[in-house]
């Protein structure tokens, strides 16, 4: 069955314009696309208009508390709003459909962005669509790479899922028993007191970077599934004994050469990323498929798509897809595409449907934009 | 220049009250919505301050708005610590911090 996705174009127009609001976590983003009608494709993509965004940035050892968090996306949507306006170089009256992440999130800042759609939406009498952040992520990714039809490896602060489409549902394979692979590499740099500027992910990256010796570390791969923090838990341990009050040196045991702070934070990259890529490739081998997207904030870790890119090389055609920073941490953009996908499908939400929720699984979406 | 005077009601049960901005002075920086004390004892810079508002009567809006939402934060708040002492009535905690009881859903 072949998607119409212009079933409700308005007359004699020949593309559609959505603005998009993210603020699920400490990035408030704000993005306009534009979408000309007939199906998506490589010689019709979507449209990049604007991405504005601005982080909510904590002192190095602080994590985001949701009421900051929130104050900073209440503080900012207008500006950030009006900067992504005339970056796209448009109006109000432009615009088809204001989007906006509905779930899942941190309630708070959730709450903050959707008064400003909400807002706006009200002022210039255009519809709204809420989008679920995840499935925000795959659409975005699936169109700035071109991906058909991937296992998708979600990897972000608040979220990590292996998962595959299938019947118009993107189902979950895998994901984690308890923390994010993000809040995990967050959590060890609060430890090391590692700055969170411009990430505190990004930061333990470099640090890896200069890394030499692997300290052993857990590794807990269950069935499909995952946990991090145990592994968290026992980092923590090691990095408290070496830089705590009483700092005692650990030697490597191969070459008794004292293990340093990057030493750590390349050990807890290859051990979980490894998890990532062996549960990864059980999900290929399951659905018979051969092309792995990776999406999230976690997803623009160089090292990350390096250990996936090895993996897949070895399976037949096997092709690895991956967008840069703009794309793959949160984004408005993203929630634009997925928002402005639903509404050509004729989907959109009435005021009192746009209350949002923290928990939104992945597999909740019916995804009518896709062929079956 | 038009006042724009923004107000709240407040009902449960048989209780009615009504929040104003009052006299002033307003500003868009309000008392309860300051920056976390831990994040500024860690050494944090708050950047997020809202834009000060213009003299016009939306900007004045916007200030008395402010206002009065320090207003509802300090009324709710206290009807929150009044909950915790054992009042059978505390619709606000409940709704603020779950209520395993309920089968509240946690939408916000």
């Amino acid at each position: 069955m072949t998607v119409d996705l212009d079933k409700f174009v308005k007359p004699g127009k020949d593309h559609y314009i959505a603005l998009g609001f993210e603020g699920s976590a400490n990035k408030l983003g704000v993005g306009v696309i534009k979408h000309n009608v007939g199906t998506l494709s490589e010689s019709n993509p979507a449209i990049v208009l604007s991405n504005v965004r601005d982080t909510y940035i904590t002192p190095p050892g602080e994590g985001f508390l949701p009421r900051d968090t929130a104050r900073h996306h209440r503080n900012w949507a207008v500006r950030v709003t009006k900067k992504a306006l005339h970056d796209a170089g448009i109006k109000g009256s432009e615009i088809d459909v204001i989007c906006f992440t509905q779930g899942p999130g941190m309630g708070a800042p959730l709450q903050s962005v959707v008064i400003m759609a909400r807002t706006l939406a009200q002022l210039w009498n255009i519809p709204m669509v809420g989008v679920n952040h995840c499935v925000g992520h795959i659409e975005m990714g699936r169109e700035i790479t071109g991906a058909q039809n991937p296992v998708v490896l979600y990897v972000s602060g608040g979220n990590t899922q292996v998962i595959a489409y299938l019947r118009q549902r993107y189902r979950i394979f895998g994901e984690t028993l308890d923390i994010a692979i993000g809040n995990c590499l967050d959590r060890f740099a609060r430890t090391l007191r590692i700055p969170n500027d411009p990430a505190p992910g990004y930061n333990i990256e470099q640090m890896a970077k200069k890394g030499k010796h692997l300290v052993s570390l857990p590794y807990t791969v269950k069935g499909m599934d995952l946990s991090m923090s145990g592994i968290l838990g026992y980092i923590d341990g090691i990095a408290k004994d070496m830089f705590g009050k009483k700092p005692k040196q650990r030697l490597d045991e191969e070459t008794g050469e004292p293990i340093t702070a990057e030493d750590l934070c390349f050990s807890l990259q290859e051990h979980l990323f490894s998890m990532l890529v062996e549960i990864t490739e059980r999900a290929l081998a399951h659905v018979n498929a051969n092309q792995v997207l990776i999406v999230g904030g976690v997803g623009s870790n160089e090292r990350l798509q390096e250990m996936m890119a090895a993996m897949v090389k070895d399976r037949k055609n096997g092709q690895i897809y991956a967008t840069d920073e703009r794309f793959c941490i949160d984004n408005g953009i993203m929630i634009a595409h997925t928002g402005l996908l639903s509404y050509r499908m004729g989907i959109t939400n009435e005021l009192w449907d746009t209350v949002c929720t923290q928990r939104f699984r992945t597999d909740e979406v019916f995804v009518k934009w896709r062929e079956d | 220049m038009i006042d724009l005077v923004p107000t709240a009601i407040y009902k449960y049960k048989e209780e009615t009250v009504e929040l104003i901005p009052g006299e002033g002075p307003h500003s868009t920086d309000g008392s309860t919505q300051q920056i976390s004390e831990v994040v500024t004892n860690a050494g944090g810079i708050d950047r997020d301050k809202p834009s000060e508002h213009n003299d016009t009567s939306l900007g004045h809006l916007r200030a008395r708005l402010t206002t009065l939402h320090d207003e509802i934060n300090i009324f709710l708040t206290s009807r929150m610590k009044g909950g915790n002492s054992g009042d059978s009535d505390d619709v606000e905690r409940r709704v603020l911090d779950g209520d395993d009881d309920d089968n509240e859903s946690d939408e916000v």
